[in-house]
C-alpha cells in the first residue's frame, strides 16, 4: 500500500526572523538603517533625546530631507529655532537640496507662530488648547500628506503643557493620530548631559516607540558623539553605542571602541 | 623584499587586501622614501586609484611635499591628518586634507576614511596608515587591536586595498604579532 504523500515542507526562514516583518520608514542615514534591521517601523514615533551639540537637529533635518529624496512629504515643525535659520544652517550640507523646501516636498512650520494664529495664548496650554494643537497637527499631516514629521523640541512643548498627565495624554494622542496617518514622527528631547533618563519630565520616554540616545563622551579629555538605539518597537535592534560624525555628506557612524572597558574606553 | 620591486607587488594586489609593509629602523629614511614611492606613485598611479593617507607619523604637509616631489596628482590623494592639530601646526591646511584633533581619537579615522570612501568613489581605493607604531604611542594596546580588527574587516569588505606601515625594533614585537593576526601578507622592506 503506498503511503500518503508528504505534505510540502514550508520554506525555510531565516534563523531568529519574526513572524511578521514591519514595514519601514528608511532613515536614509548611513549605518542607521542598518543597526535598525532596515529603518524606523512605519508609524513609530521616536524620542531623539540628548544635550546640547550632540547633533540631535541635524540627525532629524537629514530624515527629513532623506525622505522628501524619496518622495515622501516630510515636515518640520520647529519651537526652538527660525525656520529662516533653519534652512540656512541646512545648506551647509551638501545632501540639502533647496528644490525640496521650493517644491514643497520639505515643509517648514514655525510653531509659535502656529500658536498665535490658534490663539493659543495661555502661558500653560489648557486642555482645550492641547486638543486644539493635536488637532491642527492632524490636519496639517493629513492635508499636505506628510509620511516624515519633526517636532524640534517636544520639550518646548511640554514646558507649556507641564502636567505629566497632560503630557502622557497629548503624547498619547499624537502618536495615535500620527500612526493612523502612516507618518513617522522624531521628537526631538532635550536633556541635561548627566540625567540620567531621556527626557525632561521622565514619562515621554514610556509613551514613545523608541529612544535614540545622543550624548558626549570623553576619552583622556577629548569629546566623542556617542549614538545608541534605546528602545525601538517592533523590530529587532542593535543595542552597541556607535560614534558619529556630522559630515557634508551626512551623519555618518562608527562602532565605538571599548578597548576591554565596558563602559567605553 | 627589494625596496625597487615593492611597487609592482603592491600594484598586483587585489582590492580587499591587507598587507603590513615592515620598515628596518637602522634605514628608516631609505625604506620610508621607498614605500611612499611604492604607494603613492607606482599604486597610486593606476587607473581608476585614489590614494586615502592617513598620518599620524608626519603631518600630511610633510608627506604631500614628498608626494609633489614624485609627481603624484593631487585629484590622486587625499590625506586624513591625525598629527597636525595636536602638534598645534595647523595654520596651512591643505585642501586635499582633514584634520582630527588627536590620534586618541581612532573611531574618527573610522568616519574620516568613510567619509572620503563615500565622498570619492573609486574602483581602486587604497588606504595606507602611517604608522602603527605611532598609533601606539598614543593608545593602549588593547584598544589599537579593536580598532585595526574593525577597520581593515570592514575596508576589506568594501574591497579596499589596505597598506598599514609598521617599523620594526624591539617595542614593536607585539604590534606586529597582532597586525600578523589581520593583515593577509607582511613584506619586509629591503629583505
Amino acid at each position: 500500500m503506498e503511503s500518503p504523500a508528504e505534505p510540502p515542507s514550508p520554506p525555510p526562514r531565516a534563523l531568529m526572523a519574526p513572524a511578521t516583518i514591519l514595514e519601514r520608514c528608511t532613515t536614509g542615514i548611513a549605518g542607521l538603517d542598518d543597526i535598525l534591521g532596515g529603518g524606523i517601523p512605519r508609524g513609530n514615533m521616536v524620542l531623539v533625546a540628548g544635550s546640547v551639540g550632540t547633533g540631535k537637529t541635524t540627525l532629524c533635518l537629514e530624515f527629513l530631507v532623506r525622505g522628501a529624496e524619496r518622495g515622501e512629504r516630510s515636515l518640520f515643525l520647529s519651537v526652538t529655532e527660525a525656520s529662516e535659520k533653519l534652512i540656512q544652517n541646512l545648506s551647509t550640507f551638501e545632501f540639502f537640496r533647496a528644490d525640496l523646501v521650493s517644491d514643497g516636498s520639505l515643509v517648514f512650520v514655525d510653531l509659535p507662530m502656529l500658536y498665535d494664529k490658534l490663539g493659543l495664548e495661555h502661558e500653560e496650554m489648557t486642555a482645550d488648547e492641547i486638543d486644539i494643537l493635536i488637532r491642527t497637527i492632524h490636519d496639517l499631516v493629513e492635508t499636505l500628506g506628510v509620511k516624515r514629521l519633526v517636532l524640534d523640541s517636544l520639550t518646548s512643548v511640554c514646558y507649556r503643557i507641564r502636567r505629566d498627565e497632560a503630557i502622557r495624554d497629548f503624547m498619547l494622542r499624537l502618536g495615535q493620530t500620527l500612526n493612523d496617518l502612516g507618518c513617522t514622527s522624531l521628537l526631538v528631547s532635550e536633556i541635561g548631559p548627566t540625567q540620567g533618563r531621556y527626557s525632561m519630565h521622565g514619562v515621554e520616554e514610556a509613551i514613545v516607540d523608541g529612544v535614540v540616545l545622543l550624548w558626549n563622551t570623553r576619552r583622556s579629555g577629548d569629546i566623542l558623539r556617542v549614538l545608541q538605539v534605546v528602545k525601538m518597537r517592533g523590530t529587532a535592534h542593535s543595542r552597541a553605542q556607535y560614534v558619529i560624525e556630522l559630515t557634508p555628506i551626512g551623519l555618518l557612524m562608527a562602532p565605538h571602541l571599548k578597548g576591554g572597558h565596558p563602559e567605553g574606553a | 623584499m627589494p625596496p625597487a620591486d615593492i611597487g609592482e607587488r603592491l600594484r598586483s594586489l587585489p582590492g580587499g587586501s591587507a598587507v603590513a609593509l615592515k620598515l628596518d629602523a637602522r634605514e628608516y629614511a631609505d625604506h620610508y622614501f621607498a614605500v611612499l614611492n611604492a604607494t603613492l606613485r607606482d599604486v597610486g598611479s593606476e587607473a581608476n586609484a585614489h590614494v586615502i593617507y592617513i598620518t599620524v607619523t608626519n603631518p600630511a604637509s610633510f608627506v604631500w611635499s614628498l608626494a609633489q616631489a614624485l609627481d603624484v596628482p593631487p585629484d590622486r590623494i587625499s590625506f586624513v591628518d591625525v598629527i597636525s592639530h595636536i602638534m598645534m601646526n595647523y595654520s596651512n591646511p591643505l585642501p586635499n586634507a582633514t584634520y582630527i584633533e588627536t590620534p586618541r581619537a581612532l573611531e574618527e579615522i573610522m568616519l574620516r576614511v568613510d567619509y572620503l570612501l563615500r565622498k570619492f568613489p573609486h574602483p581602486r581605493s587604497i588606504v595606507v596608515v602611517d604608522s602603527l607604531n605611532a598609533l601606539a604611542i598614543h593608545n593602549p594596546r588593547e584598544l589599537l587591536s579593536e580598532f585595526f580588527h574593525i577597520f581593515l574587516t570592514n575596508l576589506k569588505s568594501r574591497n579596499v586595498l589596505n597598506l598599514i606601515l609598521l617599523t620594526s625594533d624591539e617595542e614593536a614585537g607585539g604590534l606586529e604579532q597582532m597586525l600578523s593576526l589581520l593583515v593577509d601578507e607582511t613584506i619586509d622592506v629591503g629583505r
